[in-house]
């Protein structure tokens, strides 16, 4: 069935592992959710030979146990979970995984945006219908969060501070009454949650102040920081792990040395050196260099290597896609790459020479390609 | 114990070992390293076990080693207590009853002998706090008749010996970790109670490789080492009986011991002191006759898994006690705080306030009786103690507790509902203090996921931390409202941050002396915030003395110790009122580590300034600096003078003309103040004077032309020239030394010309008409416009030798903003601000008021306005009102006046020796405008006349 998406959500990809999972967790579960909350973490976080499980579960998410642990918690508990955290840390990674497991279902999902209204969240109407037949609950269409009720399962709004706030106080009623009434329906006019009924949220700090969540709101939702990832293992972890899984989704069969991935940790490291440093945004890339932007980076060089190259992916092409990827603004951009490619990469390639001498050169040609 | 009571857990761990081993390294030396580790973590134990010194294993800032403790102490009752701390420090340890715990027990020294030069000073500190196994052992040593307490651990002499060149990152302050975004300052402020010193403790049990603690912390799915600690050790030990606390101890601190690095350069130090500590003992022993039976040897679980030659007293094996090196060390207690101990040793935040939290349950839980010194500080009095029960008899063999303790999970306890409700509800009532929207919904959310967080940990009772998290989960939003966030606000409410604090008696004889004497402020100096003291000096003329204390303190101790708020002292300066704020209490460690460097502040202050002086660094104007000290802090007298005199030898020793400014400017405040309060200038600033006088005449030429040196420096030198010349001249000096090096100077730069110009002027060497021509020719030559700021520049910087050049400069500027091109105009006038707001703020006023008195003051005669250097024809000075041409007959109402009345013209002029006589006053000569008003209104003429006349 993977093979007909492009991209599976967590619950088939993973489905077999899920399957196994249930049919041995004997621990107590909450509502009516398909695995115990220790098996939740287990998913999420990957097994240990302590565990003393028959075969490994593999990590899917990368980060501080406590977080996952937290997550889990607030789930189990009466209010909604709210992700919050920079651009690129993997909160939406995380609400997919937690839905996965909870509840098998990941795609009851509402895109926060300017343009978000309260049907989004609610339900809406097929306007045909309701011209034939009239109103009811047939020529209703619910949001993918009225379903989650009906369902009892957990709903996911990305996003959340991108909608306006008399959209995100839509919410309000929805996470303390747990149920939505409508009004335009005589009878049968509530929908009720069912048990096991959640909603996992996502923000990005870096909107904070376009529009802020109500105190109301805010005290209905457990907020978990998701920092960005600083320790270099875990990143390269991360790293490894994503590009393993978009090679297999295009079927590309292509070596990633590990002097290469450190290379690309090393430069974003610097980078963000330099970014916290800088003064002024002007001297700042405008990307906000989180781990998700290295994958990117990755990705692009695999890619062009594996269409256009030799198949094998080479420091030059990285060096490519990392100047591509980053230089968003001209001339403010590049001259921070240009300045870093000078003062940094170009002696690290003088004294360790091999791929840094490569991916000097490469980054030299994209920034004079650029220009 | 018989000889194989651990023979079956041996057999069991080394089954393990072979059925382990082999999935962990291919080779056969795996499995028996493994095996070797294992069996020999079990025979440290019974090693340790079958001492006949009784070995008590202890973990720092453990509730669990404190609780066993008191049950042994009370139990056993020794005579005598060896305690693994540098020996050295004993006598501190009875001042510990004047303090309130935490204090750290300090050795200090400054005056080194035996140590690298620049190592110091060097600081050790010991904490002790009083959920410690430690302070146990201490009061009932010390409270107990006939018990003798002896510390046995290198001295603090050897700590700094065998330490090496660059001391280990442990040992000092680590920073602490992660969570500081609300109240970074106030915590760094109270982690930082122990300054730079090194810190020492006893029983540091923690993994020496790191992959271990990352290995547990991993397994143990806990966050941190304290937290591992307390669900894996401390848990299932704080009810365990103490032959199962021993043996887990000494098994802990034996893997530990053998599961480190070998590289790491604590391993020989540690053994160092191991043999060290066994020496000691036998040689106590051996001088008192004690019997080993009544002697506990209390120390860390790690050395009581030692396995040095000199382990036992059984052990004959020699050991020689290095010497101490000569220096002198000094000793005292300092206030700590747990978040200072913390921090000093790198334990997770809020730790060891958990540890005393959970101590104080502990001790209520099991109704044992801790030990406390009579008359410790900050615990309820006690009517009188208890005498102690009789020993009870020794117990039965010891059983392995061992294969129990490692076969089984730790034995949890249940879930405290009471507890965990109070926490709940009273953190968010302390979160609603804090600027948090939090509710009752917010404690039934913290308490539920306190309990699922609990459950998913596998514990049944949620720990500070599961709590903490839970917290943090359900009240903690986007934003920190307030200065602390929820974590912190946890600390503070499971026990939060306690800060010690060292007991009058305790402290040291400076300290003391400036507690006395600033007791008439009637404020209490204990109080950790801030106190207000209001001075009236008028009013209580007694107050003087507490307020010449406080701004020593000002000038000793650091910035915001003792700030002043109204009232400054300069010289000859004193405020009849003054406001301060004072936060002695908080800087009490400041003042205790004043006291090691003298008995009072002004001896303290003395010997400061004195090394000052005298440092190889020292310059003049550091001297002078150190003068102005003495004098406004000490009085003056000898001592400035003693200063003063180095002040002068280092002015002529000095070669550079860089502090020029800033001893003009000094030099000139003290002249100042000796005439206006002495009769007579001391000796030194007359000495001071003529030297500065023939040092600077001699520099003047070099610094002309020295591209080095810049033109505020050679302005100050001519400053100090021109302004000190009469009494230098007075003093003996000669001034053709100066004009001589005037003449000898060829600067080349514009602003040194301009300088050497104006120099020139002020010694009657150039005329002023010449210099307004060579002025003027410089702006008519476009060759040279480009340049004229610098001259200007240079002119700027004259007025502070020659402040009567003030018109011209006026008159020079207003020619440079009229006539210079906009192209080398702009780009100047901003440096120009700069130069004179940085280098002569003093000279602005200068300028400012002969613009004024130059320029028109109102708008409408701006248009008629014409400069008086263009308006003047030549010739002028001659026409100018009062200056009547010399010989021509005289005349006018006043020398009207003067001729009707010669007797004190007569007077003046044959005091001057002017013997002229009168001339002719001219008759019926114009009476001008002041004539016609006389006579229009004669009275007042006529009633001063009749006065005169009188």
């Amino acid at each position: 069935m993977t093979d007909d998406m492009l991209r599976a959500p967590a619950e088939v990809k993973y489905a077999e592992e899920l399957d196994w999972l249930e049919s041995i967790d004997d621990g107590p579960k909450p509502f009516s959710w398909r695995l115990s909350p220790r098996m939740v973490r287990l998913f999420v976080l990957g097994s240990e030979r302590s565990d003393g499980l028959d075969r490994e579960i593999s990590q899917k998410w990368f980060g501080d146990r406590s977080f996952v642990e937290r997550s889990i918690v607030t789930l189990a508990s009466d209010r909604g979970l709210l992700l919050i955290g920079d651009p690129g840390t993997g909160k939406s990674w995380l609400a997919e995984l937690l839905s996965a497991a909870i509840c098998r279902n990941s795609t009851l999902v509402v895109q926060g945006t300017a343009g978000t209204t309260e049907d989004h969240i609610k339900y809406s109407w097929n306007v045909s219908m309701v011209i034939a037949k009239g109103q009811s609950r047939e020529s209703m269409i619910p949001s993918p969060i009225m379903t989650a009720m009906e369902q009892g399962v957990v709903g996911r709004f990305e996003e959340l501070t991108r909608s306006t706030s008399d959209v995100q106080d839509a919410l309000i009623s929805i996470l303390s009454e747990k149920y939505v009434s409508i009004p335009e329906l005589d009878d049968d006019n509530i929908v009720f949650a069912k048990p096991g009924f959640s909603i996992i949220a996502t923000a990005n700090s870096r909107d904070r102040g376009v529009n802020d969540l109500s105190s109301a709101l805010k005290r209905r939702f457990n907020f978990v920081r998701i920092p960005v990832v600083t320790s270099r293992r875990s990143e390269a972890e991360i790293v490894r792990f994503r590009t393993t899984e978009l090679l297999r989704r295009h079927h590309i069969d292509l070596d990633l040395p590990p002097t290469l991935l450190d290379i690309l940790l090393q430069s974003f490291a610097d980078l963000r050196a330099a970014a916290a440093s800088a003064t002024s945004d002007d001297e700042r890339l405008e990307s906000a260099l989180s781990t998700a932007e290295q994958i990117g980076v990755l990705e692009d060089a695999i890619l062009h290597s594996h269409f256009f190259g030799d198949r094998t992916l080479r420091a030059q092409t990285l060096a490519g896609s990392l100047v591509g990827s980053l230089a968003r603004r001209n001339p403010e951009d590049l001259a921070i790459l240009n300045k870093y490619w000078h003062g940094v990469v170009e002696p690290r390639g003088k004294q360790d020479g091999g791929e840094w001498q490569e991916f000097l050169e490469g980054g030299r040609e994209a920034i004079a390609t650029l220009s | 114990m018989t000889p194989d009571t651990f023979d079956a857990l041996r057999g069991q761990l080394l089954d393990a070992a072979r059925t382990f081993a082999p999935t962990t390294g291919t080779a056969a030396d795996a499995s028996d390293a493994l095996a070797g580790i294992l069996s020999g973590i079990v025979d440290d134990v019974d090693r340790a076990l079958a001492e006949e010194l009784e070995i008590f294993p202890v973990c720092h800032h453990s509730p669990a080693s404190a609780l066993a403790m008191v049950r042994r102490l009370r139990e056993k009752q020794p005579k005598v207590v060896y305690l693994e701390l540098c020996e050295d420090l004993r006598p501190l340890l009875d001042e510990l009853r004047n303090c309130r715990l935490p204090v750290a027990l300090q050795a200090f020294a400054s005056d080194l002998d035996g140590f690298p030069p620049g190592v110091g000073p060097l600081s050790v500190v010991a904490p002790i706090t009083e959920a410690s196994a430690e302070y146990q052992a201490i009061a009932y040593a010390l409270d107990t008749p006939g018990v003798e307490l002896v510390l046995v651990d290198r001295s603090t002499d050897h700590v700094f010996q065998w330490l090496p060149a660059e001391p280990a990152e442990s040992a000092r302050p680590a920073p602490s970790d992660g969570d500081a975004d609300a109240d970074v300052a106030e915590r760094a402020e109270e982690a930082a109670l122990h300054g730079d010193a090194v810190g020492i403790e006893i029983g540091d049990l923690r993994p020496r490789f790191a992959e271990l603690e990352a290995h547990l912390l991993h397994h143990g799915k806990v966050r941190h080492w304290s937290e591992w600690w307390d669900q894996y050790v401390e848990q299932p030990l704080t009810g365990a009986d103490y032959d199962a606390y021993r043996q887990v101890m000494v098994l802990i601190g034996s893997l530990f011991r053998r599961l480190r690095p070998s590289e790491d350069e604590r391993v020989s130090r540690d053994e160092e002191r191991e043999r060290y500590m066994w020496t000691r003992m036998r040689e106590h022993l051996a001088a008192s006759g004690a019997d080993p039976a009544d002697c506990l040897y209390v120390c860390g679980a790690y050395h009581a898994a030692s396995r040095v030659e000199q382990f036992g007293l059984a052990s004959d094996a020699p050991y020689e006690i290095s010497p101490r090196t000569g220096t002198r060390w000094l000793y005292g207690l300092i206030p700590s705080s747990h978040s200072a101990i913390e921090a000093q040793f790198g334990l997770a935040s809020g730790s060891v306030s958990i540890a005393a939290a959970t101590w104080s349950k502990a001790v209520t839980r099991f109704r044992d009786t801790p030990f406390r010194l009579d008359g410790q500080k900050g615990a309820a009095k006690r009517a009188k103690r208890p005498a102690l029960p009789p020993p009870s008899t020794p117990a039965a063999p010891v059983a392995d507790r061992l294969s129990g303790f490692l076969s089984s999970p730790p034995a949890l306890d249940g879930l405290d509902e009471a507890e965990l409700l109070g926490w709940c509800v009273d953190i968010v009532r302390l979160a609603r203090r804090n600027g948090y929207l939090a509710s009752t919904a917010d404690a039934i959310a913290v308490f539920e996921t306190s309990v699922l967080l609990a459950g998913m940990r596998n514990r049944a009772r949620p720990t500070p931390y599961d709590f903490q998290d839970a917290a943090v989960t359900c009240i903690e939003k986007d934003v920190v409202p307030g200065r602390r966030d929820v974590r912190h606000l946890c600390e503070i409410l499971l026990g939060g941050d306690r800060i010690g604090q060292v007991g009058y008696e305790a402290l040291p004889p400076l300290a003391r002396d400036v507690y006395d004497r600033l007791a008439p402020l009637g404020v209490d100096l204990e109080k950790r915030t801030i106190q207000r003291a209001l001075l009236d000096l008028t009013a209580n003329p007694e107050l003087t003395g507490c307020s010449d204390l406080l701004w020593i303190l000002r000038r000793l101790l650091p910035e915001d110790a003792v700030r002043p708020i109204m009232g400054e002292r300069r010289l000859g300066e004193r405020s009849i009122q003054e406001s301060w704020d004072l936060a002695i209490g908080r800087h009490q460690r400041s003042i205790i580590e004043l006291g090691y460097e003298a008995i009072t502040v002004e001896q303290a202050l003395e010997q400061r300034l004195r090394r000052m002086v005298w440092d190889p660094k020292a310059t003049a104007a550091v001297a002078l600096e150190a003068v102005e000290d003495a004098v406004l802090y000490l009085g003056g007298g000898r001592f400035a003078a003693e200063l003063g005199a180095r002040a002068v030898e280092l002015l002529s020793a000095e070669r550079t003309v860089d502090d020029a400014p800033e001893v003009l400017r000094r030099i000139r405040r003290l002249l100042a103040y000796y005439r206006a309060t002495e009769p007579a200038l001391p000796e030194w600033c007359e000495a001071f004077v003529t030297a500065g006088y023939a040092h600077y005449c001699t520099l003047l030429p070099t610094a002309f032309v020295d591209e080095e040196t810049g033109v505020r420096q050679v302005a100050a030198m001519l400053g100090f020239l021109f302004s000190m010349e009469s009494l230098a001249l007075a003093l003996g000096c000669d001034r053709a030394q100066l004009e001589l090096a005037v003449l000898q100077s060829h600067p080349e730069a514009p602003a040194k010309v301009a300088l050497l110009w104006a120099a020139r002027s002020q010694l009657g060497l150039l005329p002023m008409a010449e210099l307004r021509e060579r002025c003027d020719g410089l702006l008519a030559n476009p060759l040279v416009v480009p340049s004229f700021p610098m001259y200007l520049s240079g002119f700027v910087q004259a007025l502070e030798p020659a402040p009567a050049l003030a018109p011209f400069v006026v008159e020079l500027l207003s020619k440079a903003f009229a006539r210079l091109p906009d192209a080398v105009l702009l780009p100047w006038l901003p440096k120009l601000i700069t130069t004179l707001r940085d280098q002569a703020g003093e000279l602005v006023p200068v300028l400012v008021r002969e613009a004024g008195r130059t320029f028109p003051a109102a708008l409408p005669s701006l248009d008629t306005f014409v400069p008086p250097w263009l308006g003047r024809p030549s010739g002028a000075a001659k026409a100018r009102p009062g200056t009547a041409p010399v010989g021509g007959p005289v005349g006018g109402p006043a020398a009207e006046l003067l001729a009707g009345h010669r007797a004190a013209c007569d007077a003046v002029a044959a005091l001057l020796g002017c013997d002229g006589g009168w001339q002719e006053i001219a008759d019926g000569g114009d009476p001008g405008e002041a004539g016609a008003l006389l006579a229009r209104h004669p009275e007042t003429a006529t009633a001063v006349a009749v006065l005169l006349d009188r």
